[in-house]
């Protein structure tokens, strides 16, 4: 599957393991969260839905410069028929290749406050630390 | 009546505690965490993020430009959150 921007230029979607690992199996292996998000990447790799992308904001309160996005499950946008998201990076291989990189799953707007939302966890993988 | 029972010495009692910071991991039970701060300014252990660096190196990948970005995101919207 692979995804297509102004002037024909595309870019493949990658799942990487550790990234799924760390991100997706860190939940259990029957609760919502996990089967939503694998259905999520079975379509996703199916290609047979149109996906809704939102950029990522690079000059919020967690900049993610680089980043886009997809609500969880599929073609749903409120968070309450929405809950998690996807976010993905845009990453380059050696051949020039470009790919927009699996990097983090998790609740938009978490009920419990000490739970990190998906966009802090986006921001952690690319920067190290959680902001703020 | 055996012999008298050997005297422990005084340090016997005393625990090795690791000190942490953040950012360091840490094993449990076969298991890795992370030291991260909370919130309210307090440490947790949670598992680990692999920097974006390390999957890069992994992957045989870097980032991509912003030129790059743009041709491909240029026309895709933007929202209220994150």
């Amino acid at each position: 599957m692979s995804a297509t921007g102004g002037g024909g230029l595309s870019a493949e979607i990658v799942f990487g393991l550790r990234a799924w690992e760390e991100e997706v199996e860190r939940y259990h292996p029957f609760s919502p969260p996990r089967a939503r998000a694998q259905n999520a990447r079975k379509m996703i790799e199916a290609g047979k839905q149109g996906l809704a992308w939102i950029n990522c904001k690079p000059d919020g309160p967690v900049p993610l410069r680089g980043c886009r996005k997809l609500y969880v499950p599929l073609g749903k946008q409120a968070p309450s028929e929405a809950p998690y998201g996807f976010v993905f990076l845009l990453v380059q291989h050696k051949d020039g290749s470009l790919a927009w990189s699996f990097i983090a799953f998790g609740e938009r707007h978490p009920s419990n406050p000490k739970t990190r939302n998906v966009y802090e966890r986006a921001y952690k993988r690319i920067n190290g630390h959680y902001p703020g | 009546m055996g012999p008298p029972p050997a005297e422990l010495p005084l340090n016997a009692m005393a625990v090795s505690v690791p000190k942490l910071t953040v950012g360091e991991l840490v094993e449990v039970d076969g298991r890795r965490y992370e030291v991260v701060p909370t919130r309210d300014g307090e440490l947790t252990l949670e598992p680990p993020i692999t920097p974006m660096d390390e999957l890069h190196a992994i992957d045989g990948t870097k980032p991509a430009s912003a030129e790059d970005f743009e041709r491909l995101s240029g026309d895709v919207p933007y929202d209220d959150e994150g």
